[in-house]
């Protein structure tokens, strides 16, 4: 569904992404890890279509992203890590316009909005301008709008930031379910345990290259029954 | 006082970015916009140097009426920096973050006001300031100021005619936000509204300019000494007033007898400022819960579903173009300072259109061909002019404002040259109509020939600098600014204005010389083929393809930027 070959981005003479290579397949649950400033959130961008890569290609179902935009975009649902939606909306008129962006049918697009909203837990104040809500109720939004056209592949750039556990559990069988139902999920996060909860895969970047990347089960292979995933990360990128 | 000059202090280090690296394409950026605006303050200088010759050589109108001509512009100029003022301090003065922040630190509110105050004004006069200062030297060449002359009119009567205007309009804000927590916002916007409007048509009825020009020209050819006399008394005690009595009895050499109008210019301007200080010390923090309570109402208000043009409303388009088209009509219309700003453009060119009825007189007592012209080309770059601060201010924000939801756009399957394209030419449209409404009633009364062709021109002008203003947005773009009115005001938009003012000059090449020759041959009941003035056009349509196709390119490619 997924696949980085040879990614690099560079800002000036500093490497962001160096040469990364990476395939994601569907049903799969990729957690991206890495420190601040290792190249996540650049990688997440390029996915995505906010950066253009330096060199290498990205392939979303084998659509380039450069050469394909609106084929590749229109299988991709992106969550980003800082939820800015139009303050002068409400969620509900938010999730119309995104709609509308994919071009998805205004009967279609109703019923669509009407479940996620439901599914979200959303509907108390989804008729209200988004400049009413906190950081969390955006995030929702965000994240409602990212599933509305279906997308075989989300990217998915720390969703818990800002949630409360109520939210954050709703958030992540969300991303399970959409996983287990055959999308692919990409997702960058800093916490550790969520991503040792809900990731099937695991990827470690660090300084702009990937140090680890596998299942989790290799994972727990690596770690051994005293170690934690924490310890390891830390370990890796030391 | 201590805590003022300590933010000022980082202020003016945040404006010099002395902490920024050495980075090629900034000093490139800050290298273009120096050479920019060097170039253009020197056109500025060489074109008031020439048109005040022309005046007084050519067209011979005499000192005393090149000086009632400054004190309308003056009176122009005060209402601008009055009303920009006005919009851009609720902006800095209730929105802005800053004071958010600055109000939870031990500073009295008074002093927030005053840094707020101080950057708003310098901020937003920065450009009018350089503009200013090179008409100044363009006009104190001309009449062989000294040396001193020049920053003794900059600084003790230029800039506290400025400031005077700048508090003024702060004053009517606070007053605003003071009454509305009493009598509501809709009720005291339409009172001082009125007020306003009332005040700005008296006083063109007060001071009549046309009526003073007829008065002078009876004494023709004798109209090169003082006609004070002729003038309306009430006019006296104005700003506007002083500053041009000021400036006409120092090109005089008698600069004793402008001493009691720089006085004046000055003691009113240390007056309103205190004025400002001590209302502000009294209700800035009270003005301030008045905004927060508005804008809550406001909030609260949001909570019904739309019943017009709703987004789950079918209509007439579909898909991307209802987005984008339903997006850009409420985002407009919820917030109030664009709306409002709008409305008081909208005013300003009507009270533009119904000043310019008498023009019809002007022409008729216009004794040569050369004073005709200048009337033509005075009412032709208003118009311009007109469209061109709509333009910055609507359509330089553009592509900047894509950027509070840039992470959906970029990600989603659209293209963007037609993202863009929807919504200039949503903008071009309303722009467009407007300019072709001002530039109707403004030139009607011309001979139908030059009228056409005004007509024509307007259309092109008005899609040069639509494409222009598009273009520099994208260049300039700042993406983590939302206030459209600060990105209207930044050093891109500066930049803009005044690539603005340049093509407004390569307007006046073009049609002075047919002009001319059109009122010439009109005078003298020659032929003349509506096709020589329709050279004008081409010429004009020639450049404003070359300047459209360049803009709307760089704009869009702009867009596609890493942010």
């Amino acid at each position: 569904m997924l696949e980085l070959i040879n990614l690099t981005k560079k800002f000036g003479n500093f490497t962001a992404v160096n040469n990364l290579n990476l395939k994601v397949k569907a049903g799969d649950f990729f957690g991206f890890l890495g420190q601040n400033g290792a190249g996540k959130t650049t990688t997440i961008k390029m996915i995505s279509g906010l950066y253009t890569a330096t060199s290498g290609k990205i392939l979303i179902n084998g659509h380039d992203i450069v050469l394909e935009p609106i084929q590749a975009k229109s299988l991709i649902g992106y969550i980003p890590d800082q939820p800015f939606i139009y303050e002068k909306l409400t969620g509900r008129e938010f999730l119309y316009f995104s709609g509308g962006l994919y071009s998805i049918d205004k009967k279609k697009l109703k019923i669509k909005i009407d479940e996620t909203i439901e599914k979200l837990e959303i509907g108390d104040w989804v008729d209200k301008r988004t400049e009413e809500y906190s950081q969390g109720m955006k995030q929702r939004i965000t994240i409602a709008s990212a599933l509305l056209h279906n997308p075989m592949l989300l990217v998915v750039d720390e969703p818990m930031i800002g949630l409360d556990p109520q939210s954050a559990l709703i958030v992540k069988n969300i991303l399970k379910e959409k996983a287990q139902n055959g999308a692919a999920v990409f997702m960058s996060t800093h916490s550790l345990n969520v991503a040792e909860e809900i990731c099937t895969r695991i990827g470690i970047i660090k300084d702009g290259s990937m140090i680890f990347s596998d299942t989790k089960e290799v994972l727990e292979t690596i770690k051994g029954s005293d170690h934690s995933l924490e310890s390891l990360f830390l370990h890796l990128t030391k | 006082m201590r805590d003022v000059l300590h933010i000022l202090y980082y202020k003016i280090l945040i404006f010099l970015k002395v902490n920024s690296p050495f980075n090629f394409s900034a000093i490139f950026k800050s290298t273009g916009s120096a050479l920019v605006y060097t170039i253009f303050a020197y056109g500025c200088f060489v074109l008031t140097q020439s048109t005040i010759e022309y005046l007084l050589v050519n067209v011979r109108i005499g000192s005393f009426l090149l000086h009632r001509f400054v004190l309308v512009v003056l009176f122009m100029f005060f209402i601008a920096i009055n009303v920009g003022n006005m919009v851009v301090s609720f902006s800095t003065l209730y929105k802005s973050q800053e004071v958010f922040h600055l109000f939870t630190k031990p500073i009295s509110f008074t002093n927030i006001f005053l840094i707020k105050f101080l950057d708003n004004f310098f901020y937003s006069s920065a450009t009018l300031l350089l503009i200013i200062t090179a008409v100044l030297l363009g006009y104190g060449n001309y009449f062989n100021f000294s040396f001193w002359i020049y920053p003794f009119i900059l600084f003790l009567i230029v800039l506290p005619f400025m400031f005077t205007a700048g508090a003024a309009g702060v004053i009517i804000l606070l007053a605003i936000l003071r009454l509305s927590s009493k009598w509501g916002i809709k009720k005291v916007l339409i009172t001082i509204g009125l007020v306003y409007v009332v005040g700005i048509i008296t006083f063109y009825f007060v001071s009549n300019p046309i009526k003073l020009v007829e008065r002078v020209f009876d004494y023709y050819p004798h109209i090169d000494q003082y006609f004070g006399f002729l003038e309306n008394s009430s006019v006296k005690f104005l700003p506007n007033y002083w500053v041009a009595e000021s400036l006409y009895w120092i090109s005089e050499n008698r600069i004793e007898r402008a001493i009691p109008f720089i006085y004046a210019n000055l003691l009113t301007s240390i007056l309103v400022f205190t004025v400002t200080l001590l209302l502000a010390k009294r209700w800035y923090y009270q003005t301030w819960l008045t905004s927060l309570k508005i804008s809550s109402e406001l909030k609260t208000q949001s909570n019904d579903r739309n019943l017009f043009f709703g987004f789950d409303k079918n209509s007439w388009v579909k898909g991307f173009d209802e987005s984008i088209l339903k997006r850009e009509f409420w985002l407009f219309f919820r917030e109030p300072s664009q709306w409002m700003h709008l409305l008081v453009m909208i005013f300003l060119i009507t009270i533009f259109i119904s000043s310019i009825s008498g023009i019809d007189i002007i022409i008729l007592k216009a004794y040569n061909q050369y004073l005709k012209t200048i009337i033509f080309l005075i009412v032709s770059l208003f118009n311009v002019f007109l469209v061109a601060s709509l333009s910055l201010r609507f359509v330089f924000p553009l592509i900047s404002l894509e950027g509070e939801v840039l992470w959906k756009i970029r990600s989603a399957p659209i293209k963007f040259d037609q993202l863009l394209t929807l919504r200039l030419s949503i903008y071009f449209t309303v722009i467009f109509l407007i300019g072709q409404l001002i530039s109707f009633f403004s030139n009607y009364q011309f001979p139908a020939q030059l009228a056409i062709v005004a007509q024509i021109n307007a259309a092109i002008t008005t899609i040069t600098l639509v494409s222009l203003n598009f273009g520099m947005g994208g260049i300039f773009a700042n993406y983590k600014e939302k206030n459209a009115i600060r990105l209207a005001s930044s050093q891109g938009a500066s930049i803009t204005f005044l690539f603005t003012l340049l093509y407004l000059i390569i307007i006046i090449v073009i049609l002075f010389v047919p002009v001319s020759n059109y009122f010439y041959a009109l005078e003298e009941g020659t032929f003349i083929s509506i096709w020589y003035l329709m050279s004008t056009s081409l010429i004009l349509l020639t450049v404003g393809l070359f300047i459209s196709i360049i803009s709307i390119r760089l704009g869009i490619k702009s867009f596609t930027r890493d942010v």
